[in-house]
């Protein structure tokens, strides 16, 4: 029996597409059979970061109505064994769908493929109850900005209402340089307001940027930072266990500035 | 530089540690909200289940959840005045 985790946010552009994309086509790497749900109805984004839009026929609602089997709605990635793409739909919107009928589609799912990851739209409305509906494990993807802890605070306290367990925390677009000199919370500081399990931390990545624009997630480029990091948090959701490693950058000087810092 | 300079001799805070301390306040003050709305909700329902056996008063009735370490307990209060005879309901 596989896994169903949904990626979710509250606040909405701090990653959840890009975190989708990257630890699907990981896990697949890593030898497992994954299908990515695309749960964002009527901004649908899934397929263009994965670069299989032009490959897309069918999509959930289709197989919501019916019109189309499930398992002949699924993309498949040329490019690595075992990984599949649920498109949404573009000329719909959220409340033409049920959570039910999300629940339906993810049990299936549950039982062929080892992960199911649905990307969630931003928000803590219809579109972000019909992408938890079948889930059973979340990913919360933060930036370590004000807003979005406090959103993601909101949409933490939402899924453990409805007993999705466990629900683990990325820290996307981490910059090392703003937390040594003190403008950025390092991940202590998100841990420590969320109160959740960290999963991984990503570094801001420009190579995320790139890899959007040709539509190959960045895990293929193996030198990047950002692509380390989305490998290691692949294999902690495999179960290894991975340490996180301090991304925090440790210049001589702010050392000795965060040496005296903590002594006040 | 010019900034780890002032924070070296503890002029100016962080601005991480001042957006951490906000935060902290706020995210204390929007839970309590959400259990604000939650708890009227549940006094509500509780209230309609109960008042099928018991007859109380509105407002003798008291909910509290309490918070000790990681877990809530729920604490709730309905005084009531009568046992309503379900016998003769039927
Ligand atoms: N680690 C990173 N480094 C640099 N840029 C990033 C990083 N993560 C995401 N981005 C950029 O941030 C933008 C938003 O990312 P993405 O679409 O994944 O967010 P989202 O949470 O899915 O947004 P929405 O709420 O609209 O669905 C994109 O332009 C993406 O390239
Ligand atoms: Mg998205």
């Amino acid at each position: 029996m596989g896994k169903v985790i949904v990626v979710t946010s509250g606040k909405g552009g701090v990653g959840k597409t890009t975190s989708t994309a990257n630890l699907g086509t990981a896990l697949a790497l890593l030898g497992k059979s994954v299908v990515l749900i695309d749960a964002d109805v009527g901004l649908r984004n899934l397929d263009i970061v994965m670069g299989l839009e032009s490959r897309v026929v069918y999509t959930s609602m289709d197989v919501i109505e019916k019109q189309c089997e499930l398992n002949k709605a699924l993309v498949r990635d040329r490019r690595v064994d075992g990984l599949m793409l649920l498109a949404a739909s573009q000329k719909n919107n959220k409340d033409d769908m049920q959570p039910e009928q999300m629940k339906a589609i993810c049990d299936k799912l549950r039982t062929t493929y080892d992960f199911t990851l649905v990307d969630s739209p931003a928000g803590i409305e219809r579109g972000f109850r019909n992408a938890s509906a079948g889930a059973d494990e979340a990913i919360v993807v933060t930036t370590p900005d004000v807003s979005a802890i406090r959103d993601a605070d909101r949409i933490i306290g939402l899924l453990q209402n409805v007993e999705v367990e466990p629900i683990n925390l990325v820290i996307n677009r981490f910059s090392p340089q703003l937390v040594g000199n003190g403008s950025m919370m390092d991940q202590a500081d998100v841990l420590d307001i969320l109160n959740i399990d960290l999963i991984g931390v990503v570094p801001e990545d420009s190579g995320v940027i790139t890899s959007t624009n040709r539509g190959i997630p960045l895990v293929y480029e193996d030198g990047s930072p950002g692509a380390q990091a989305y490998m290691r948090i692949a294999r902690r959701l495999t179960g290894q266990r991975i340490p996180i490693p301090d991304l925090e950058q440790k210049g001589l000087l702010s050392s000795i500035v965060n040496w005296f810092t903590k002594k006040k | 530089m010019n900034l780890s300079i002032k924070q070296l001799f503890g002029r100016k805070p962080k601005s991480s540690n001042i957006a951490k301390q906000r935060l902290k306040l706020v995210i204390t003050q929007d839970r309590v909200d959400v259990d604000d709305r939650f708890m009227t909700r549940l006094h509500h329902e509780l209230a309609e289940v109960l008042a099928k056996y018991f007859e109380f008063s509105a407002n003798s009735v008291k909910m509290n959840l309490k918070q000790e370490g990681n877990s809530y307990i729920l604490v709730a209060d309905f005084p009531y005045t009568k046992f309503h005879d379900m016998s003769m309901r039927r």
